[in-house]
């Protein structure tokens, strides 16, 4: 059974429109939501929890449509938006005993356990707890009522390099526990570390939805000082200019075809090129 | 809802509405527009939506296993248990004013019976106009606030100047005491239903916005 599946999702704005919107998340699994700001990450997100009125699409939690199982879905999913910045003055203890009051199901033991290992005391202030101590505090709530699906909005953003590779630590220890983590985030090298599953979201529009070896391995970055030769202009993609030549992505059959010296892409080269190739078209 | 109400307990409700209760004592002030005491309750009901906004208060509990209606029900409830403690704390003001002032009330109507009627009635003037117009887009709480705070004082100046040139009111309800009981009780019982009923329509009205609403 699939901890989520999107179908057809889309919502229209005046500026800008998710199209068409599809992706599952499997059990288990850590799935990156990547693409530039306002891509349509928040989005599509936002739809998923409730926040945003799709205007089409079908969506479904551990087997249940949405649509009339708000309350049971809730109890089994936690979402969190950026890195938590609600109730800034009030006392952890405050927020957690107000919290807890809406999940039967919370287990204090847990939630004791969870503030021991992030170090968090009840009685300091969400103001005075770091962006990283703040998403720690939220994973600390989501689990404690034992979310099985943890939705993520940007919760790297803003976060200094070790706070970072702290979380996706974390993320793979959940995993390790059997949450299916769904995250969205600009910085790929976090993936990298953790993801599973890539989506990748361009102007609307999901442009991939796959595992990230696979959506990685699918191409190859040329790198090359001088000229682009016009035999391999046509299978370039995003091809920018640099220093001394130029970099793009090439499918990896491509390359092998035409025998172009290549590196294995990173996500952000992925990324940086596919942005620029789409931008071109 | 009694965890949504804990919620706005612990989390929503801002330390002026316990300070603006105080405000009761405004009824002590010889010749005074005694109404004003409730524009204070209507100002911290503000505050609660105001610092709820800063505080993501929506986004929070929009993540928690609750309804949209019910947490337009829960922030409801709790206006409606601030103006009602409000209107108990403003008794034994109103009673002692009556004891103490010699001197009728120039300003407007007297702080008697009949007054915490229109005072029910002000308050759902306020909740029907202020809580539709904030659910429907919550994140301009002032815009709806300078809305509902213009129609209340246009209610306040309206009601005081009844007192001056409507003959029931001069006659009958602007007195002292328990004098012409059974037109007061009429009009406090009247003030009770508005309140009721203006409440519970700004509530539908609400809930029906709120849905509407995107993040």
């Amino acid at each position: 059974m699939e901890m989520l599946s999107v179908k057809g999702l889309t919502k229209k704005y005046p500026s800008f429109t998710l199209r068409e919107a599809a992706f599952t998340v499997e059990p288990g699994e850590i799935m990156g939501l990547i693409g530039r700001n306002g891509a349509g990450k928040s989005t599509t997100l936002k739809c998923l929890t409730g926040m945003v009125h799709p205007d089409g699409g079908e969506i479904a939690f551990f087997g249940l449509p949405l649509a009339g199982h708000e309350l049971e879905i809730r109890q089994r999913m936690a979402f969190m938006s950026g890195t938590t910045d609600f109730y800034m003055r009030k006392k952890l203890r405050t927020i957690t005993g107000t919290t807890k009051a809406f999940y039967p199901g919370w287990d204090e033991a847990a939630y004791r356990r969870y503030m021991e290992r992030f170090r968090l005391d009840e009685n300091k202030t969400p103001a005075t707890l770091s962006a990283g101590m703040r998403v720690k505090y939220s994973l600390a709530l989501a689990m404690s009522h034992h979310a099985e699906l943890l939705i993520l909005d940007e919760p790297t953003s803003g976060l200094d390099p070790i706070s970072r590779d702290e979380l996706t630590d974390l993320f793979l220890s959940l995993q390790r526990e059997g949450v299916s983590i769904l995250f969205s985030t600009h910085i790929t090298s976090d993936l990298e570390k953790c993801a599973d599953r890539i989506t990748y979201i361009h102007e609307g529009r999901i442009m991939n939805s796959e595992s990230l070896q696979d959506f990685r391995s699918r191409y190859r970055l040329v790198r090359m000082d001088g000229a682009v030769p016009e035999a391999w202009r046509p299978h370039l993609l995003g091809c920018k200019e640099a220093k001394h030549g130029f970099t793009a992505l090439m499918e990896r059959a491509w390359t092998e075809q035409l025998g172009v010296p290549s590196q294995e892409a990173a996500l952000d080269d992925v990324m940086v090129h596919l942005e620029k190739e789409h931008d071109e078209r | 809802m009694k965890a949504l109400l804990k919620k706005e307990l612990c989390l929503a409700l801002h330390p002026v509405n316990v300070i603006f209760l105080a405000m009761s004592a405004f009824l002590l002030i010889p010749s005074y527009p005694y109404y004003v005491t409730f524009f204070y309750t209507t100002l911290g009901l503000f505050f609660v939506c105001l610092t709820g906004r800063e505080n993501h208060d929506m986004e929070y509990t929009m993540l928690l296993p609750v309804r949209r209606c019910d947490m337009v029900r829960a922030r409801m409830l709790l206006a409606v248990i601030i103006e009602l403690t409000q209107v108990i704390v403003c008794i034994p003001f109103a009673v002692i004013s009556q004891k103490i002032n010699r001197i009728p009330n120039v300003v407007g109507m007297e702080a008697n019976i009949a007054f915490f009627g229109l005072a029910l009635l002000l308050l759902g003037v306020f909740n029907i106009v202020f809580f539709p117009a904030y659910y429907r887009k919550p994140s301009a709480v002032g815009v709806s606030f300078v809305i509902a705070s213009v129609v209340e004082a246009v209610v306040i100046v309206g009601l005081e100047l009844m007192c001056h040139y409507v003959t029931f009111f001069r006659r009958y309800l602007d007195t002292r005491g328990l004098v012409y009981l059974p037109q007061k009780l009429m009009v406090l019982g009247l003030g009770i239903a508005a309140f009721a009923a203006l409440t519970a329509v700004a509530c539908r009205l609400s809930e029906r916005r709120f849905e509407r609403v995107d993040f």
